[in-house]
């Protein structure tokens, strides 16, 4: 067996070396550092924490920002990538808490930081961290099957107002979270009685399934769901959930629900934190380094890679977005009765 | 159609490259050391080479991914058959026979087997692909909650013959896998069921944590018992890969069946390998004329689910490659391994991309023969582990099972919870309620439950919607039908040993 | 009282239905669907209830082989208990010392009070199996294992 694990440990170091001969060079000395953007430097490697298990948004997200640090030499420590997965994100943020006043331990988060928290599945929310930056943003899309007979997000609440236990929505996670809330949220903002919605979770692949063959009508998910299904004419998209039209050949077809005359916007931010206490001095040297990694070449490439918006806020401003996107929230969990004690 | 022969021609291309031949290689290496590594299977070996073909050829990339993944399928199974811990849930089934047949000494056998029913499994099932996948798209999204819920019933009705002795202890072990399941969010309202206000509860137990409990841990109990005992005498014969010809007569059944029922339960969005291998191992006891030889290490019973679990990660390429719906944890981590290789997998792919399509196609197939070339060798190697002494096996296997769990969940928590079940594990063994019911139920339950209650929303709560739907009815009937039958055998064979008897 | 093992058994099993059911009937209700989050489990609760009462009756129908497993000598019972133990300590402190200190400890400690006496062999694999296995997931894969008090 032990013959086995080094030939094989061997073997893997040649094919590392071989498909990437610079990865390895990440030890070593750190005293390269060129410009002094702050008073405060990092004295030993961070830790970027993923919430999450292994492949997921939160996890790809952590891991090449930890990538594009190393390789643009924008940070010079070592940056080691952690999973926690757990309870959607509250395992993970129950060890940053315990992990308060370190410098040297980040964390990555989008809107179950708030959501969570709120139907009481989390002691720990967003105010109970300090907000770094956000970095990127992806948007909701609500789509219907080629063969519904609605063809816009107007035609659809009408409907759904008239007799709303004939439509139903399917979304890949629980009520209460994004899919179920991003759809609630342009519902209400159309005059529908949202408690009458009609909502079905279909974790997995299984959102796009049931649209397909008819076992659901309405599919609320992120905008990069739709994409090819909809430049294959299997789908139609009713409406995305950001500001302007998107860019992209397929994507600037589907048209806004602000342009539908529904004045909603939902955005699926995803940034980073720290644990609670962090020094001022060292948010202001991340907040200037994600910066940096935002207005990147390599990370503009990442973005385009996986259908990321660029979406960067400071601290400051990130702080006071999270404060209002979670009173917003919290309404309409309020109304839907789905608020924690 | 020229799209088609283009396609398949390039992929032949790359893939009998000198280079791409190289990739293959390295990849069924990687693959098969990584998938030996406790915890880590085909989704953590892909998700690992992700960043490493970051910029590579996507062609050669894709020759790599496909012998890493076949490679880590296969490297599962070694733990499963030589230390009874499955590091994967898609071949918790193979050791069922897997492990009792090593456990006789016949290790190198064992593998063997598992080797070429993998190869079997995948070969067969790459060509179907190749021939219906056009077509098997529609097949693909066919499935509805009703329908999926009476697959899942199918599936539950199955427990009986699960049992060796008493059937009414296999259906309480299965009632209780059923309850842990039911523990964390439930999906469709968000409540939080059982977790005591737990956080590390709230996403439910992971599989692994059930499957390395139950299995791995709950036997670590009786090789203790045993361990002044010297089974494995000698390290040749443990490694002998010598199959009679009687072995291969056994196994072309299981092959020949399972080939195709696996491919076509992985199609399904959802079902994917764990799910397949069960069935078919279910399947091939049910209709095998010595059903006793089950679980004792029977050469059909550890062919069925090896050849399946393969099948059925091919079928699940179809919606993937058709369709662009990642059907599985693994094709999902496939999708984003693509993604990053600037392919887009979606309905358009193959008239778009035919060569991306068959090219993908064609090195699946090549990683298959090459897994097979390189593994037989080393099977004597790999089942040496056997011969280390027992005291030291024992820590390994413990050692084994508890960073199996770590590394998926990170969390002391849960390595309480796989010592936990490995204590019910061993009591259970040790009052005669069977393991196996408690895993189906345990992993067709959670499905069950939520496609019945999707089904019940979607209809707003009338029970037609299970009628009405034809896939859903003909599965229900089915189920029935295998529920009936072996209540009516055991009538007949009570009653015939009446007969006998007074 | 109780004469078999079954009954016994299903006692305990009855047990576990109640408190799973009690829980059950706790359940927060979801106002919007037609089947709630406490539908199965309550199902599944009685379906337990009921199977226990029949174990309590059924006859005990286990074969010789199974009887012989459960008769466990004293000392062995002893032993498993030990490494248990030895695990949930490994548990415990897994975190706090690191990866590589305590599965070298635990592989050099179990093997030993399993009964392996040759310690060389032994401090020699305790050391090699959680080094070799901690370079490769932390530096070869990237999955951080506890480094604990060592300096790595």
């Amino acid at each position: 067996m032990r013959k086995f694990l080094t030939l094989s440990l061997f073997v893997m170091m040649a094919l590392f070396m071989a498909a990437c001969g610079n990865d390895e060079s990440s030890g070593g000395d750190s005293s390269s550092d060129g410009d002094a953007s702050g008073e405060w430097e990092p004295g030993q490697s961070i830790e970027i924490v993923a919430p999450a298990g292994a492949g997921g948004g939160w996890d790809t997200t952590a891991r090449m920002a930890a990538q594009v640090f190393q390789e643009e030499g924008i940070i010079s420590e070592d940056i080691g990538v952690v999973n926690k997965p757990g309870g959607g994100g509250a395992v993970g943020w129950a060890y940053i808490a315990n992990q308060e006043g370190s410098n040297h331990n980040l964390f990555v988060s989008s809107s179950p930081i708030l959501l969570v928290p709120l139907s009481g599945n989390s002691e720990y929310g967003h105010e109970d961290f300090t907000p770094i930056a956000n970095v990127i943003a992806d948007y909701g899309a609500f789509a219907v099957s080629k063969d519904a007979p609605w063809e816009s997000l107007n035609e659809l609440f009408e409907d759904m107002k008239e007799d709303p236990s004939s439509i139903t929505v399917v979304g890949t996670s629980s009520p209460g979270s994004m899919d179920h809330i991003q759809f609630v949220r342009f519902a209400k903002a159309a005059g529908i009685d949202i408690t009458k919605i009609k909502y079905v979770s279909a974790p997995d692949a299984d959102g796009i399934t049931q649209l397909l063959n008819g076992s659901a009508d309405v599919f609320s998910t992120g905008v990069g769901e739709v994409i090819e299904q909809a430049r294959a004419g299997n789908i139609r998209v009713l409406a995305v959930t950001s500001e302007e039209r998107l860019d992209g050949e397929v994507l600037s077809t589907f048209p806004t629900a602000k342009e539908q005359g529904i004045d909603e916007v939902f955005i699926n931010w995803r940034g980073f934190f720290g644990p609670p206490g962090m020094d001022q001095a060292a948010v202001d040297y991340y907040e200037a380094k994600f910066k940096e990694l935002s207005d990147s070449e390599a990370f503009a490439e990442v973005r385009a890679n996986y259908g990321w918006d660029e979406m960067y806020m400071g601290s400051e401003e990130y702080k006071q977005f999270l404060d209002d996107e979670k009173e917003n929230l919290k309404s309409l969990l309020e109304e839907l009765n789905l608020l924690g004690k | 159609m020229d799209g088609v022969m283009d396609g398949i021609i390039s992929g032949l291309q790359v893939a009998f490259s000198l280079q791409g031949i190289l990739f293959v290689l390295i990849g069924v290496f990687i693959g098969t050391f990584i998938g030996m590594l406790p915890g880590l299977g085909p989704i953590s070996a892909i998700a690992i080479m992700i960043p490493i073909t970051y910029g590579m050829d996507p062609a050669l990339a894709l020759v790599l991914m496909a012998g890493v993944y076949y490679g880590a399928v296969f490297g599962g199974s070694t733990s499963s058959i030589l230390l009874n811990a499955p590091g994967i849930s898609g071949t918790v089934a193979t050791s069922f026979d897997g492990y009792p047949m090593a456990q006789q000494g016949k290790a190198g056998k064992a593998l063997a087997i598992a080797a070429i029913s993998s190869f079997a499994g995948g070969t067969i099932s790459v060509v179907l692909l190749m021939v219906f996948a056009p077509v098997l798209s529609s097949v693909a999204i066919s499935f509805g909650p009703p329908a999926y819920f009476a697959l899942m019933l199918l599936g539950l009705t199955a427990i009986a013959s699960l049992s060796e002795g008493s059937t009414l202890k296999a259906l309480i072990s299965a009632v209780i896998g059923f309850m842990v399941v039911t523990i964390g969010i439930d999906p469709q309202t968000g409540t939080a069921r059982f977790t005591f206000g737990s956080a590390n509860l709230l996403d439910g137990i992971d599989f692994l944590v059930i499957a390395l409990g139950l299995f791995a841990l709950a036997e670590v109990g009786f090789l203790i018992m045993n361990r002044k005992e010297k089974i494995m005498k000698n390290a040749k014969e443990i490694g002998s890969l010598k199959l009679t010809k009687q072995d291969a007569r056994e196994m072309s059944g299981p092959i020949g069946r399972h080939s195709i029922l696996g491919f076509i339960i992985g199609i399904l969005p959802g079902a994917g390998a764990t799910i397949a291998s069960f069935i078919s191992y279910i399947t091939e006891k049910r209709i095998s004329k010595k059903p006793e030889e089950f679980g004792k290490g029977s050469v059909k019973g550890l062919s069925a689910p090896e050849v399946s679990n393969n099948a059925a990660t091919s079928g699940a390429f179809v919606p993937l490659l058709s369709l662009g719906i990642p059907g599985s944890g693994t094709t999902a981590v496939m999708l984003g391994a693509l993604l990053v290789l600037g392919i887009q997998p979606g309905p358009l792919l193959m008239t778009d991309h035919p060569e991306v399509f068959w090219g993908v196609i064609v090195s699946m197939y090549i990683g298959n023969i090459f897994l097979l070339i390189l593994n037989l060798p080393l099977i004597p190697y790999i089942a040496r582990v056997l011969t280390i002494p027992r005291p030291m096996l024992i820590s390994m296997v413990i050692m084994f099972s508890v960073i199996g769990v770590y590394s998926i969940s990170f969390n002391t928590f849960d390595l309480y919870l796989l010592l936990a079940f490995g204590v019910i594990g061993f009591l259970m063994r040790m009052f005669a309620f069977p393991a196996p019911p408690f895993i189906l139920a345990f992993i067709l339950g959670g499905m069950m439950e939520q496609s019945f209650r999707q089904s019940m929303t979607i209809s707003n709560g009338s029970f037609m919607i299970f009628f009405e739907n034809k896939i859903a009815l003909a599965l229900i009937m089915l189920s029935l039908l295998s529920f009936a039958y072996p209540i009516y055998q055991n009538y007949r064979k009570k009653r015939s040993s009446a007969n006998t008897e007074g | 009282m109780l004469r078999s093992v079954n009954q016994k058994i299903s006692i305990i099993l009855l047990l576990v239905a109640v408190f799973y059911l009690i829980f059950s009937y706790q359940l927060p209700s979801y106002p919007y669907i037609p089947v709630d989050a406490d539908f199965i489990p309550k199902v599944l609760g009685w379906l337990l209830v009921i199977l226990a009462i029949a174990l309590f009756f059924a006859k005990d129908q286990d074969s010789e082989e199974q009887k012989a497993k459960r008769r466990i000598p004293k000392k062995d019972a002893l032993v498993i208990l030990g490494v248990f133990g030895m695990v949930f300590i490994y548990i415990l402190l897994l975190e706090i010392i690191g990866f590589v200190m305590m599965t070298a400890l635990f592989i050099y400690f179990s093997s030993w009070f399993l009964g392996y006496t040759k310690h060389v062999t032994n401090v020699i694999v305790s050391i090699l199996f959680p080094v070799i296995l901690y370079g490769i997931f932390n530096y070869l894969l990237q999955i951080n294992l506890p480094s604990g008090i060592l300096p790595l």
